[in-house]
């Protein structure tokens, strides 16, 4: 009987395991190429090049429709399947991509003229039925229908060209079109409100095939237009690997190339390591002390300024992210518009004498608010810094729904929080600082009129020049009012294979993935 | 027999909807509402109201429910809030990869851990007892995603056997299989012992040792048969709590398997897809363990003549 069940289960395992084999012949082909190129003995050629790129993701992607996802995962794919009319360098500049000329008859018009001669990878050609079809289609889809809200219609001018009109004059308006969700798609892509779930784009890779919650595999689009973008290597994997040690140890070992989230306390192994390459370039992503302004005493802006002076923001970061990033000097990251940092460093000297000017020389006892165990770490270390200047403060920990609640709805004192950025200064300046979105995304509360002018005034300057120039001005003046005590700004670190060529990195991570080769 | 099984299936139905009720009103209570978590953060008022009436969210828990076990019938799980694909096919995705794992897992540990049972047992107090015991007892006390790093550093990062993660044929699946079945292996050699150990001391032993028959026999076919059941049940259990305890292990391994899609929609607020996975979950329990109480009925012929 016993040996029944046993061979019984024997059978059984061989039958998985073959199953499990089979399933996945077709890619197991692939890693065979990782063996050191250098063994084989080049004779007549060069040796022979990786024609595949293993890139390691931290999380899987939740759409292959570019208009069906706002994440980071799901949007390094669009961008290789895709085009958007313009796309954004590593210093976060905006520059055409299917766009060849534009124009602004009106301060609400943009005139937008295509590249001709630009193929589908069906092989139909780009038009401005295609154009005026995809950003109608961005509008309605759930996911990304806030991307285009400022634009009021969109019509077809001549075969290669579309007019777009916005609602005001609207400055950010070529920011809102290197969103993944204002990609390019053909026309009738999919049936209205339905996701594309087989996607056909213009871009330098073309969609082979996704395993959910293990790989995504794209391949070069030979035919694709733009000569100096082109894709340098014949396939690119996206592998999702979760945890973090694990997505280091599978770029130890060669089975991936890139790893797109490196963990901070990775970072000396890659660095160590001759055979690994590591990059590091400031995120677009700000961690903040914020006081509610509403709540006494920080209504008084001397306080404010006091607890600008008297963290040390140098020890938070180290505290809180092993290091990896900047400190943080203004309300944004350094990569933004009309960034200018901000008066304060650290000296608990100022920062009594402010707090005794406020009438708080004997000491003030507040609430800080915190959620999760980032976060109370960076709490724990502004409680030490504080309490050198006479401030005694208790920690709260809420569950994370709780506290963004609580936050918004004006109940926290203070509080730890971060931000990541769109490219556009607007797309945070005025959630944070605009007294309109109080019981919103105005953390502080900040209900200033002066604030309120200077946003809307720099929102509908078009004039680039003019524009950073107004944005300079409104960090100079918003630090003085210090709402929050800016603390870091954390870093993208990638690592990857020493001998790849091509990897760059912008403030939003991994770029330009199709340059990427051996 | 037949009958029997037939009412165990169907007393799997009341299991399956306490599950379901209970995950429903679970996720209900939890903070966080589903129409803003798809449509993101940068969303207005009004579109999160709409979606909300859209979607139904509006009603009474008890009528959302309701109208979710009228879909189940008619196998429907709906549609993912985060990725927009239907439960279904994410799951017949999924959980063949876990089911896969897990079936590895509980073959290797049943292939390890009776023998080390029955020897432990026969050479009660033994060097090789000892050993033994103090390895289930390590097993049963490492928590698997250490485990599974151990491995990943000593087999593909130092020795480079096997890869570190993800599903590239049988290889990819031998590193997982083995940090899963670590666990269950350690009580299912516990149990198989002290079983043996009390079959050893009956009478009837005795007997078939004083007929002359050789001990290998009297243990292979009087002793290891009786002392299996309690065994089998333990595996049964394993099983379950394996295929919930893979979720530790995909994610060490990148193994794409439901527990982690299940922890992911949970994170997400995910309703569709967190009852899809944990409804599949609490089918493949109770599925496992009939097919175990079956087994009884082919080992142990006593407890077959009490159905017929």
């Amino acid at each position: 009987m016993l040996k029944r069940i046993l061979s019984l289960m024997l059978v059984l395992m061989l039958v998985l395991g073959a199953l499990s084999g089979c399933a996945s012949t077709p890619a197991a082909e692939e890693p065979a190429a990782e063996e050191p190129a250098a063994e084989e003995p080049a004779a007549e050629e060069p040796a022979p090049v990786k024609d595949t790129i293993v890139v390691a993701l931290s999380a899987d992607i939740t759409s292959l429709d570019p208009m069906g996802h706002n994440d980071t995962k799901s949007e390094k794919v669009s961008f290789l399947v895709f085009n958007r009319l313009f796309r954004l360098n590593t210093d976060f500049e905006v520059v055409p991509d299917l766009a060849e000329s534009w124009e602004q008859p009106t301060p609400e018009e943009w005139v937008i003229k295509i590249k001709e001669g630009v193929k589908f990878h069906d092989g139909s050609d780009l038009t401005a039925d295609d154009v005026v079809y995809s950003l109608l289609r961005s509008k309605e889809m759930p996911k990304v229908q806030q991307v285009l809200s400022e634009v009021a219609s969109v019509e077809k001018v001549d075969e290669y060209t579309v007019k777009v009109t916005t609602n005001t004059p609207f400055a950010p308006f070529l920011y809102t079109l290197v969103h993944a969700g204002t990609s390019i798609v053909p026309e009738n892509a999919a049936p209205a409100g339905e996701e594309i779930s087989d996607p056909v784009g213009s871009g330098p890779y073309t969609f082979k095939d996704w395993q959910s919650g293990d790989k995504v595999t794209l391949e070069k689009f030979d035919a694709y237009f733009d000569a100096d973008n082109m894709g340098q290597t014949q396939n690119i994997v996206f592998r999702i690997i979760p945890e973090g040690t694990s997505r280091t140890i599978a770029l130890e070992t060669g089975e991936v190339d890139v790893v797109d989230e490196l963990e901070t306390i990775d970072i000396a192994k890659v660095e160590e390591n001759p055979d690994l390459a590591l990059l590091t370039k400031p995120s677009t992503k700000l961690d903040f002390f914020a006081m509610n302004s509403e709540k006494e005493p920080f209504g008084n802006e001397l306080i404010r300024q006091a607890f600008n002076y008297a963290i040390d923001k140098e020890a938070v970061m180290e505290v809180a992210i092993n290091g990896a990033g900047v400190i943080a000097e203004s309300i944004m990251a350094p990569s933004f518009l009309g960034y200018t940092p901000g008066p304060y460093s650290y000296d608990p000297e100022k920062a009594k004498e402010l707090l005794a000017a406020a009438g708080y020389g004997d000491g003030l006892d507040i609430v800080i608010w915190a959620s999760g165990d980032e976060r109370k770490r960076i709490a724990e270390v502004i409680q030490a810094y504080l309490l050198d200047v006479g401030v005694t403060s208790s920690i709260e920990m809420f569950e994370w729904g709780t506290y963004i609640d609580r936050i918004l709805a004006g109940e926290a004192q203070t509080f730890v929080l971060a931000w990541t950025s769109n490219p556009d200064p607007d797309a945070t300046l005025t959630p944070h600082y605009f007294s309109g979105n109080i019981g919103g995304m105005n953390f502080s509360r900040t209900n200033d009129p002066a604030i309120d002018d200077m946003l809307k005034v720099a929102r509908e300057e078009l004039d680039l020049a003019k524009r950073k120039a107004l944005y300079e001005e409104f960090h100079t003046y918003v630090m003085e009012k210090a709402p929050i005590v800016p603390l870091f700004v954390k870093s993208n670190v990638s690592g990857a294979n020493a001998g790849l060529k091509g990897v760059e990195l912008s403030p939003q991570g991994l770029w330009n993935i199709e340059k990427i080769h051996y | 027999m037949t009958k029997y099984i037939l009412r165990r299936i169907l007393m799997m139905i009341p299991v399956m909807l306490g599950v379901t009720l209970l995950v429903f009103f679970i996720i209900s209570l939890t903070p966080g509402d589903a129409a803003s978590m798809i449509l993101g953060q940068e969303a207005t008022e009004e579109s999160i109201a709409e979606l909300r009436e859209e979607m139904g969210l509006n009603d009474p828990t008890i009528v959302q429910y309701v109208r979710y076990m009228g879909d189940l019938f008619q196998g429907d799980m709906g549609n993912s809030y985060a990725t927009g694909k239907t439960v279904n096919s994410e799951i017949a995705q999924r959980f063949p990869n876990t089911f896969v794992l897990t079936v590895s897992a509980i073959f290797l540990s049943v292939l390890i851990s009776i023998p080390i049972g029955v020897v432990s047992a026969t050479r009660q107090y033994s060097i090789f007892d000892n050993v033994g015991m103090i390895i289930a007892l390590v097993g049963i006390s490492m928590p698997s995603f250490w485990t599974g790093l151990l491995l990943i550093i000593a087999f593909s990062l130092k020795l480079g056997w096997f890869p570190s993660g993800g599903m590239e044929g049988f290889i990819s699946l031998i590193l997982p299989a083995f940090t899963l079945a670590i666990a269950s292996t350690a009580s299912i050699t516990r149990t198989t012992r002290s079983s043996m150990l009390e079959v050893i001391r009956q009478d009837y032993i005795n007997t078939a040792k004083a007929k002359g028959v050789t001990r290998n026999v009297v243990i292979r076919k009087h002793a290891l048969k009786n002392a299996l059941i309690p065994a089998i049940t333990v595996i049964g259990l394993e099983f379950g709590i394996l295929l919930g305890g893979a979720v530790l292990t995909e994610t060490v391994f990148s193994w794409p398997g439901i527990g982690r899609l299940m922890v992911e929609s949970i994170q997400r607020k995910d309703t569709p897809m967190v009852l899809g996975s944990v409804i599949v979950f609490a089918l493949a329990f109770s599925v496992v363990n009939l097919i175990i109480d079956i087994l009884y009925a082919f080992i142990d012929p006593r407890i077959k003549s009490n159905y017929s």
